[in-house]
């Protein structure tokens, strides 16, 4: 499988099939990031659509290791969000929820497993914007390192901010999961 | 090992923030509980997809979006010659190109060749030599 970075060079000399193996590789967990980030689709989308340009426009950029392009594509992609959030005064996340009945257990358990999942999203929802933002970017598949990269802060902030979230959660969902 | 133990520590172990040793009780404990690995897989699929959600682009932006890279990108036209000209060739391509160049290179001449304005067919000669061209003679 070619790599992003071969994937890019390409694209740049005008190979569009390159740029559509590309978008085939992005265009769930980065626009998925955005959606739970931005809330809602039209910006989410123009926001992709920015995020996903602008990284291939960008003059010659050298990737040093690999994964260097993903990382490059979600710094960027949350600047933009960052942004646009800032200039639309949000102050709060709103965090897109899977449409019921989604996957089908039996009954009861259904339903105790709609609560459990409603609760987890109140409590994510209720995660400070920074503590927000590195789960919604570990849960996009970024390693530590790479998010260490998006978020342009050490590997120790970005694991301490990981080490932090997850007890917050399991605080709030300790009535959920200690039955 | 219960599993309200083991239950709080799923997000830690998703997330792997726990250490060697809780993470080698929880893989443990998952191995022989089915609840615990139906919550855990549970709590798994429901944040991967929470963030991915449905979950792509529309087709009509994902067209812009090909549509504004390929105005971007799109490659000078002696960059496209080159490339054209730099092709591989299919050898039966080769083979039926080379064979009409020769097909072309043997007919040509015959083509070109102009009947001698002194022969006329059945091998009759005509005369040039008057002036006039109403008196030709033909002997």
């Amino acid at each position: 499988m070619e790599s992003d970075e071969a994937l890019y060079v390409r694209v740049k000399q005008g190979d569009l099939r390159a740029f559509d193996e590309l978008y085939a590789r992005y265009e769930g967990p980065l626009f998925g990031f955005l959606l739970s980030q931005l809330g809602n689709r039209a910006d989410a989308e123009d926001v992709f659509h920015e995020s996903f340009l602008g990284a291939l426009k960008t003059r010659e950029v050298t990737f040093e290791r690999g994964g260097g392009f993903r990382t490059w594509l979600y710094r960027i992609a949350r600047n933009l969000t960052s942004n646009r959030l800032r200039s639309e005064r949000r102050g709060v996340r709103a965090v897109a929820r899977l449409p019921s009945g989604d996957h089908a257990p039996p009954a009861e358990e259904a339903l105790v497993e709609r609560e459990l999942f409603r609760a987890l999203d109140d409590a994510i929802a209720r995660l400070s914007p920074a503590l927000a933002e590195v789960y919604r970017l570990r849960c996009s598949g970024l390693s530590y390192e790479e998010i260490a990269d998006v978020l342009e802060t050490p590997l120790g902030t970005v694991k301490s901010r990981m080490n932090q979230m997850v007890s917050l959660l399991r605080e709030e969902m300790r009535p959920w999961t200690a039955r | 090992m219960d599993c309200s133990v083991i239950q709080p520590d799923l997000f830690a172990y998703h997330f792997a923030t726990l250490d060697e040793e809780a993470r080698a009780r929880v893989d443990e404990h998952l191995l022989g509980c089915q609840k615990c690995l139906r919550a855990y897989l549970g709590i798994k699929r429901h944040m991967e997809l929470g963030v991915g959600l449905p979950g792509r682009p529309s087709e009509a932006a994902r067209l812009r979006l090909r549509e504004a890279v390929a105005d971007a990108f799109r490659p000078s036209l002696g960059a496209r010659l080159g490339r054209w000209l730099r092709r591989p060739i299919p050898l039966y391509q080769g083979l039926a190109t080379a064979a009409v160049v020769l097909l072309l290179a043997s007919i040509t001449p015959l083509l070109l060749r102009r009947p001698s304005p002194s022969a006329l067919p059945g091998g009759e000669r005509v005369d040039t030599s008057r002036s006039h061209p109403a008196s030709l003679a033909i002997y």
